[in-house]
């Protein structure tokens, strides 16, 4: 319906006529357009995931914490580039491979305190607002059920994890590749290094996004869950490893296979069927690959089930 | 007419606590208003239609289906909690978007949308602030305005005035008004406010304890009385005096004078009383019961009227 009658025109001069235009307030208009049902709510869930974890189309404080963790290791990525690099123009080809040089199979060994940090801040920001604020009542009144807001907010964190172990991996490697005086050379004998740092960059974003999205799930107040992440992750280190040292023998391999930021990382040195600088000297690193393995599904498929089986049942 | 809404010997238990109690009603197009005390079993009755609760027996069905055998169902219905849903730190066109999203709509339309419905709730020029900083009164138009957003053939408003000073509860009434008479949508309401329901709703079902108590027109529980209201613009005092020397019985308030009689007479010395006070006439007319009165009536609370359950 038009009503020519609530028109409101611009008051400008003749100049500015031709960019003159016209309102009219045409009523209430019903929608008849497509309704994309339960897929396009979980996209929509999904998306807001990446944004919040991003802290995209929201203020500068919401972009500070997430880009400056990105910032760090994309960082850690360019030094050892670039050191790598140093040597093998400087002093000569095969220096880097010579010396030991930190390469791929390391990275994710040294940046592991730093991507679990960031996933204890970050992860609880999907999940611990919309409960604290309610919002998880709008959601659970629409064509969405409680495993496709869980399901779609731990794509979106693993997704944003993918991306924050990938990219200093990707620089990384375009750094070897440009330090090396034949690249084409480095890519050619080193391209296993890619589908490896692929896999192993998978299984810690898996990982770190179960344990941080279910301490989450537990808490509506995100600096709790920040908190008790960073705690566990922090405080298992020193502990397991001095426990695990002074008992020695299978015991103490077990209690170091407790040491939660390395269960990942025995991924990432099964998958480059080297250790990493990290878990060179951890007793767990002395079981067998199947046992590493398991221990590390066990570690993320259990609490993803926990996770899932609290959200599949909640209601407002 | 269909009805949009059916609960059929609906029950839920919780544990030893029973918040309905095999509770049958139909709503059709138009405003219906559950009314109750707090603990009537509103709330549940709203989150079973929705599927967010499973209810112990019976059956409830929205748009001819049980929400929680068709999920679907849920992109053509809009649902106001009663308390706080709104996330403080993101822009209420960016949320309402999102929410539109939710509902299924594609992220074009979505945006298209969120900004029509913000404009239709008195928001569009707040449309880019944090929700943070919105008045009590915004955001229940901001929590209103995402029931509508893809516009649902039904709302389900849980205690909308909830919280409001009497301005923004008469502001948000009349958007609860407009949303039927003018956006066509049909509205469930409900509220433990008896004066909210009297003016917005056509019908009530008035629960209590879990049960259904009352239900109907709201007119045929405010029907008119033998009382003529007249409110006028001055000499009310001289018109008193008028009235009482025709032999009229006349009490007053702040509002008006209530002349007591049914016969057609009393219209005629009303008339006569109003030429002899030159009292300039505003309203008049038979008076209508309020549903304060029918519970005032009735007792302190709802019990007296579980003799006039309709079926």
């Amino acid at each position: 319906m038009t009503t020519p009658g609530n028109s409101v025109e611009g008051q400008r001069g003749e100049s500015s006529r031709a960019a003159e235009g016209t309102v009219f307030d045409i009523g209430y208009q019903h929608y008849d357009g497509p309704r994309e049902g339960r897929n396009r709510a979980r996209l929509s869930v999904f998306k807001d995931g990446l944004k919040v974890s991003l802290g995209l189309g929201r203020g500068p404080k919401s972009k500070i914490l997430p880009w400056m963790f990105i910032g760090v290791l994309v960082l850690v990525a360019l030094i050892m580039a670039l050191v790598a690099g140093a040597g093998d123009r400087l002093v000569g080809d095969g220096t880097a491979e010579a010396l030991d040089l930190p390469s791929h199979s390391d990275f994710y060994g040294i940046a592991s305190i730093i991507l679990f940090v960031f996933a204890a801040i970050s992860a609880p920001e999907l999940l611990c607002p919309d409960r604290r604020d309610g919002v998880i009542n709008l959601y659970l009144a629409r064509p969405l059920t409680g495993s496709d807001y869980i399901v779609a907010r731990w794509f979106s964190f693993f997704t944003v994890m993918l991306l924050v172990v990938w990219l200093p991996q990707i620089i990384l490697l375009t750094g070897l590749a440009m330090g090396d005086p034949k690249p084409s050379d480095y890519l050619t004998e080193n391209w296993l290094d890619i589908p490896r740092f692929l896999g192993a960059g998978a299984a810690i974003a898996a990982y770190t996004t179960t344990l941080a999205m279910l301490t989450a799930g537990f808490t509506t107040r995100r600096a709790y869950a920040s908190a008790f992440l960073v705690g566990l992750f922090v405080i298992t280190t020193p502990f397991t490893t001095g426990l695990a040292a002074e008992i020695g023998g299978t015991t103490g391999q077990w209690i170091s296979m407790f040491n939660l930021s390395n269960i990942p990382v025995h991924v990432n040195d099964v998958i480059f069927r080297e250790a990493s600088e990290v878990t060179a000297h951890a007793p767990a690193a002395n079981f067998d690959n199947w046992i590493l393995v398991s221990w590390f599904f066990a570690w993320t498929l259990v609490p993803a089930g926990i996770l899932w089986s609290r959200y599949r049942r909640l209601s407002p | 007419m269909e009805a949009l809404l059916a609960a059929e010997n609906l029950s839920k238990h919780y544990k030893d606590v029973v918040a309905l109690n095999d509770v049958s009603f139909e709503i059709s197009d138009g405003i219906t208003g559950i009314l109750g005390e707090n603990g009537a079993g509103k709330s549940t009755a709203i989150k079973i239609f929705l599927g967010l609760l499973q209810p112990t027996s019976g059956s409830a069905t929205i748009l001819g289906e049980n929400v929680s055998e068709n999920i679907l169902v849920r992109s053509r219905l809009g649902y106001m909690p009663e308390h706080d849903c709104l996330p403080s730190n993101v822009t209420a066109a960016e949320f309402l978007t999102h929410m539109a999203e939710v509902s299924g709509l594609p992220p074009a339309h979505a945006r298209s949308r969120a900004a029509d419905t913000l404009r239709h709730a008195g928001l569009f020029e707040e449309r880019y602030r944090s929700m943070g900083g919105y008045s009590t009164g915004m955001k229940q138009r901001v929590k209103i305005a995402q029931a509508l957003v893809h516009d649902p053939a039904i709302v389900l408003l849980d205690e909308p005035t909830a919280g409001l000073d009497p301005a923004g509860r008469e502001e948000m009434l009349e958007l609860v008004r407009k949303t039927h008479r003018e956006f066509g949508i049909s509205i469930l309401f409900s509220s433990h406010l008896m004066a909210d329901v009297e003016r917005t709703c056509d019908r009530i079902v008035v629960l209590q304890g879990g049960q259904l108590v009352q239900s109907g027109e709201v007119k045929s529980f405010t029907e008119e009385t033998e009382t003529v209201f007249i409110e006028v613009d001055s000499n009310r005092d001289e018109l008193v005096t008028a009235l009482e020397k025709r032999g009229v019985s006349v009490t007053a308030d702040v509002g008006g004078l209530y002349v007591e009689g049914s016969d057609e007479t009393v219209y005629d010395h009303v008339r006569d009383a109003l030429v002899e006070a030159e009292s300039p006439l505003r309203r008049m007319g038979p008076r209508r019961r309020a549903l304060t009165e029918i519970f005032e009536r009735e007792g302190d609370d709802f019990s007296g009227l579980t003799k006039g359950v309709e079926s």
